[in-house]
């Protein structure tokens, strides 16, 4: 294979591909990810068994977060779709909060700093109403 | 669809919004609201699900990512603000030009610049297709967030994720193999798509019946693309991105011609 401009001076091919071992911050948010996907994943799957169960089909539209939790009772196929939507939303917010412990416990202050801003703007900008 | 739109989206590193609105709204008749809310939680799905691949395989800069945030998150609510400034029109235009501009220059180029150690943001990862172990340091930091700035103010206004616009500024500009490039991306969309994704679940205008079954359909697609993306030879993978890029700049121009979709 002719070597791409990108092929650096270190071209020393290893025989079986090594295995990569995550650091903290990557371990926290491969964890948070993962979690973040399965449920939401989860409670789609139950609102559109549900939905089959009860007939007509996937609902439109979401149930307003006010009303969820007694639909989510009743086990309305709505609220369960809308709770898998809004874990699924929300799983980036988490990601940010949980690198932000992991730096937190590395004691990397510049990046601390760096995840809190970036957590600030987006709560700022959902509050705002507008991107 | 959501299945395709999945692998090329985690693939390239591309929210993939680009070719889902218009899909959507055009050929299924979903109402344009609802069919950019769509869009934004497959772009969420996109970017979860892809980052459980690449970070596990150490392919995301997560610090670089996190850094670059910084810019696009005020950038993109700057995007707001520029609405009302600039017209909407000769900001597409201009875009279009920018984009093919960028694909020439990555033609131009045929690949990543060597790698280099520049003691800034350094990391590295393991290149399957090359066999080997790639280091890289990041070049011209101060510049690239200034234009991630940029990136996030039109991501802002123009309703599409960026991705398009942050894997050039990364991969030309501060000299990041593209495939920690695609990487990074895909992990950056995922956080400007989950606020304007809440802000679209806040107004009502998500529907379970489009949603659901496109992030699942994304959500299968977008555990296929990370692998294409770390196992295709990079250079292929530019060309891809090159083609997409043209791709987009079509659509905007067709945007701006007043096809209001």
């Amino acid at each position: 294979m002719r070597p791409s401009p990108g092929d650096g001076p270190v071209a020393a091919a290893p025989t079986a591909p090594p295995v990569h071992v995550m650091d903290p911050v990557e371990r926290m948010i491969h964890l948070v990810l993962l979690a973040g996907i399965a449920v939401s994943v989860a409670l789609m799957a139950a609102g559109l068994a549900f939905g089959l169960l009860k007939g007509g089909g996937i609902p439109r539209g979401v149930v307003p977060l006010g009303d969820l939790p007694r639909a989510a009772r009743g086990l309305s196929p709505a609220a369960f779709l809308s709770l898998g939507m809004i874990v699924l939303i929300a799983t980036p917010f988490v990601r940010v909060a949980g690198s932000l412990i992991a730096f937190v416990r590395e004691g990397d202050c510049r990046y601390v700093v760096v995840t809190a801003v970036v957590l600030a703007v987006m709560c700022a900008s959902v509050l705002l109403g507008r991107i | 669809m959501a299945l395709i739109a999945g692998v090329f989206g985690s693939m390239l590193g591309v929210g993939g919004g680009v070719i889902m609105v218009p899909t959507l709204s055009l050929a299924f008749g979903v109402p344009i609201k609802t069919a950019i809310a769509t869009s934004i939680v497959c772009v969420i799905a996109t970017s979860s699900m892809a980052q459980t691949t690449f970070v596990s395989k150490g392919m995301t800069n997560i610090r670089l990512g996190m850094l670059l945030e910084v810019a696009t998150s005020v950038g993109a609510v700057a995007g707001g603000v520029t609405a009302v400034l600039v017209d909407g029109r000769f900001l597409q235009y201009s875009f279009a030009v920018v984009l093919v501009y960028v694909a020439w220059q990555m033609n131009r180029r045929g690949g990543d610049d060597t790698p280099a150690e520049t003691g800034v943001l350094e990391a590295s990862y393991y290149d399957p297709a090359a066999r080997r172990e790639v280091r890289y340091g990041v070049r011209r930091t101060r510049l690239g967030f200034i234009l991630s700035f940029g990136a996030g103010d039109v991501s802002g206004l123009l309703g599409v994720g960026g991705g398009a616009f942050k894997v050039p500024i990364m991969n030309l500009l501060m000299a990041v193999p593209l495939k920690a490039t695609i990487a990074t991306s895909n992990l950056m969309i995922g956080v400007t798509a989950a606020t304007g994704a809440a802000v679209f679940y806040g107004r009502g205008y998500m529907d379970p019946h489009w949603a659901v079954p496109a992030a699942l359909g994304i959500l299968a697609g977008a555990r296929i693309g990370p692998r294409l993306a770390m196992y295709l030879p990079a250079r292929v993978l530019g060309v891809i991105f090159q083609v997409v890029l043209v791709g987009f700049a079509a659509m905007m121009v067709v945007q701006a011609t007043g096809a209001r979709l």
